[in-house]
C-alpha cells in the first residue's frame, strides 16, 4: 500500500510524463529518465528480450539517440510532430521497495498522422512504469507499453508513446 | 488461364527512363498484378526454421490468399490453403503454434498437418460419392526451398523454381554462409508495419541508394555519420548496385568495406574480440582466409523479386492489401551456431527496422506521401533516368552494374515486371 500523499505524487508524475509525450516536449521528457532506463514496446505480453524482437527496446543511450533524431529537424515521420492526446487511467500503484514504485495503468492515445496520411490513429494498451525517488524527486527508470495490437500491422510509431 | 482477361497495355506505361503514375493507383492494374505476379508467379513465404518441429505451423499469405505452413509427421514442410474444404471457413486463426490436426469450428471437419481429411461428424448423409480422401485442404502446387528459404507458386505449371531464382540464389547463400553451420534461423518474431502506399514502392525503395542521404538524414545526424560519404559516390563511396535479372536487385556495400578491410562494418563495427566463439566456429568451418573475407564483405542487401528483402542481418517481406496499402514484415536474420551474434542482431533490427525504429518510419512516410502525390495526375510520369548513361555490364560477372545512387535497380524491377505482365496479357 502507498499513502494518499504518495499516490497523488506518483499520479502527478505519470500525468506529467504523458503531457510531455503528448506535446513532443522532447528535452523535458528525456530529463525524466534515469541512467538505467528501459523504454520498451514488446510485441507480446510474454516477450523475452533475450530472444524476441520488440518494436522499441531502448536503453538510456538509445533514448538519447531517439531524441537527437526527433530534434534533428529531419525526422520526416514526425515533421511536423503528430498532434496527440492520451488518457491514462486504471492506475494501480505499489511499492517495489523503500525508494521505488511500480505503476500499472491503461491508456488510450489519439494521434493524428499529419506527416503523411492524416489518419487519426487510435493507440491503446497497458503501461507499466517503475519510478525511483532520487534526492526527493521521482524519476523514471522503466516504461513498458503493451499495445493491444502490438502483434498486428501498425502505423508509424515514431512519436513518444 | 484463370482470372479475367488482361486489359492493360503495359508496354505503353513502362519505359526504361520513366513509368506511368497509374501503375501505383489503378485498381484494375492491382488486380492484374495479384493474378499474375502473386497468385501465379513465385513469391517468398517463409523459412523452414519457423516450423522446426513436427506439428509446428505458421500462418502466411500468398498475395491475398491465406495459407498455413506446416511440418507434418513425416517431417515434410507443407503449404496448405487456409480454407475448410466444406464451406470455406478460415480454418486456422492462430498466427503460429503446434497442433496435431486443424478442426473447423463451423461443422467440425478436421484435417491433418499434411492437409488430408481426418474426420467429420455424421458422415452418413453425405452420399455414396463422398470420399474423405478427396476432401483434403487445397495444397500450394509448387514449393521451392533454397537454404531453408521457402518460395511458392500457386500455378501448377510455369517457370521452374531454379529459373525463377536464377543467379540470385548466391544472395541467399551469402546470408546462410555467415553461419558456421551454414543455416540461418528465423525465431525472434515478426514486426508488422502498415504502409498506406502501393506495394511496388517497397522493392523500388529497398535497393535505392539515392534516397538515403535525404530520407534518412535524421538517422545519419543522430548517429553522427552524416558526413561519412556513405551512399554518395561523389564523396567517394565505391559501393555499387546490381541487376541480377529476373527482377532481383542488389545494393552491394562490400567495395566500401574492403577499402579499410575492417570486419563487421555491417554490424556496427563490432570488434571480433567481442565475438570469440563465433569467430572460432567460422574459422573452424571455413578456414581463416575465407572467414576473414566473409566478415569484411558481410551479408547481402538485396531483393528477391517480388517480396523478399534481405537487408543485411534483417529479413523483410510484404503482402499487398490494395492499390493503396501494403503490410511489411521484419525479423532479425539469426545465424545458427552463433549465439553471440544473435542477441546483438535483435537489438540491431529494433534500431533499424519496424514502425518504431530509426529508419523505416521515414520510408513509410515517404511511400505514403508518394501515394498521396500520385493523386495528382500530372506530370504523368515518374522519372527513372538516373545513371542510365553510365551503367554498364560488369565483365567479371556479366551483371548490369552502376554507382550506388543510380536507378539501375528500379529499371531492373520494372523491366521484369513488364515482361511478366505482358506475357500474362498475351496468354489471356
Amino acid at each position: 500500500m502507498v499513502s494518499e500523499q504518495e499516490y497523488r505524487e506518483v499520479e502527478a508524475f505519470i500525468f506529467k510524463e504523458a503531457r510531455y509525450a503528448d506535446e513532443s516536449a522532447y528535452d523535458d521528457w528525456e530529463a525524466l529518465w534515469e541512467d538505467d532506463a528501459k523504454y520498451w514496446v514488446p510485441t507480446s505480453p510474454d516477450a523475452d528480450t533475450e530472444v524476441d524482437i520488440s518494436h522499441i527496446f531502448d536503453n538510456r543511450s538509445r533514448i538519447a539517440t531517439r531524441i537527437r533524431q526527433l530534434k534533428s529537424g529531419f525526422r520526416h515521420s514526425q515533421t511536423p510532430c503528430s498532434p496527440m492526446r492520451r488518457i491514462i487511467s486504471n492506475i494501480e500503484i505499489s511499492p517495489l521497495n523503500e525508494h521505488e514504485y511500480e505503476v500499472a495503468a491503461n491508456f488510450m492515445l489519439m494521434e493524428l498522422a499529419v506527416q503523411s496520411t492524416r489518419d487519426m490513429n487510435l493507440w491503446g494498451g497497458a503501461i507499466n512504469y517503475r519510478l525511483r525517488r532520487v534526492e526527493g524527486e521521482l524519476r523514471l527508470f522503466y516504461k513498458k507499453i503493451m499495445l493491444v495490437d502490438a502483434d498486428e500491422p501498425i502505423a508509424n510509431l515514431a512519436f513518444l508513446i | 488461364m484463370t482470372g479475367r482477361p488482361k486489359a492493360t497495355a503495359y508496354e505503353n506505361l513502362i519505359f526504361k527512363e520513366k513509368v506511368h503514375g497509374s501503375l501505383y493507383t489503378d485498381p484494375a492494374i492491382f488486380q492484374e498484378e495479384m493474378d499474375t505476379i502473386f497468385h501465379k508467379g513465385w513469391v517468398f513465404v517463409g523459412h523452414t526454421s519457423e516450423v522446426p518441429n513436427i506439428g509446428d505451423f505458421s500462418r502466411r499469405f500468398i498475395g491475398r490468399q491465406p495459407i498455413i505452413i506446416t511440418r507434418d509427421r513425416d517431417d515434410n514442410v507443407n503449404l496448405l490453403l487456409n480454407r475448410c474444404s466444406h464451406r470455406g471457413n478460415l480454418l486456422c486463426t492462430r498466427a503460429s503454434g503446434n497442433a496435431s490436426t486443424f478442426t473447423c469450428p463451423y461443422h467440425g471437419w478436421s484435417f491433418g498437418l499434411d492437409g488430408g481429411m481426418r474426420g467429420m461428424p455424421m458422415k452418413v448423409a453425405m452420399g455414396d460419392a463422398f470420399k474423405p480422401s478427396e476432401m483434403g485442404l487445397a495444397k500450394v502446387p509448387r514449393v521451392g526451398i533454397h537454404r531453408g528459404f521457402i518460395f511458392a507458386s500457386l500455378a501448377k505449371d510455369g517457370m521452374s523454381f531454379d529459373d525463377y531464382l536464377g543467379d540470385a540464389k548466391v544472395l541467399l547463400d551469402r546470408a546462410a554462409d555467415l553461419s558456421p553451420e551454414g543455416e540461418i534461423t528465423i525465431s525472434a518474431g515478426w514486426l508488422k508495419h502498415r504502409f498506406k502506399a502501393n506495394w511496388k514502392m517497397l522493392p523500388e525503395n529497398n535497393t535505392d541508394g539515392y534516397h538515403v542521404g535525404s530520407t534518412h538524414l535524421s538517422m545519419l545526424l543522430a548517429t553522427g555519420v552524416a558526413n561519412s560519404g556513405a551512399f554518395n559516390e561523389e564523396m567517394g563511396d565505391p559501393s555499387v548496385i546490381r541487376d541480377w535479372g529476373g527482377g532481383h536487385t542488389e545494393l552491394d556495400f562490400a567495395p566500401r568495406y574492403r577499402e579499410s578491410g575492417r570486419p563487421f562494418q555491417w554490424f556496427g563495427g563490432t570488434r571480433p574480440e567481442k565475438l570469440p566463439n563465433y569467430v572460432a566456429a567460422m574459422e573452424a568451418a571455413y578456414g581463416k582466409q575465407e572467414t576473414a573475407k566473409r566478415f569484411v564483405d558481410g551479408p547481402p542487401h538485396a531483393i528477391i523479386f517480388p517480396n523478399l528483402f534481405l537487408a543485411e542481418l534483417n529479413i523483410t517481406y510484404f503482402y499487398p492489401v490494395s492499390p493503396n496499402e501494403v503490410i511489411q514484415y521484419y525479423t532479425p536474420l539469426l545465424l545458427k551456431g552463433a549465439p553471440e551474434m544473435n542477441k546483438r542482431a535483435i537489438r540491431q533490427t529494433e534500431g533499424a527496422m519496424g514502425p518504431g525504429s530509426f529508419l523505416l518510419p521515414e520510408d513509410a512516410a515517404m511511400a505514403e506521401r508518394n501515394q498521396l502525390g500520385l493523386e495528382a495526375q500530372y506530370p504523368e510520369w515518374l522519372d527513372l533516368r538516373r545513371g542510365l548513361d553510365r551503367e554498364a555490364v560488369d565483365a567479371e560477372n556479366g551483371l548490369l552494374t552502376s554507382a550506388v545512387s543510380d536507378e539501375t535497380t528500379n529499371r531492373a524491377f520494372w523491366r521484369h515486371y513488364l515482361t511478366l505482365m505482358s506475357e500474362a496479357k498475351s496468354a489471356s
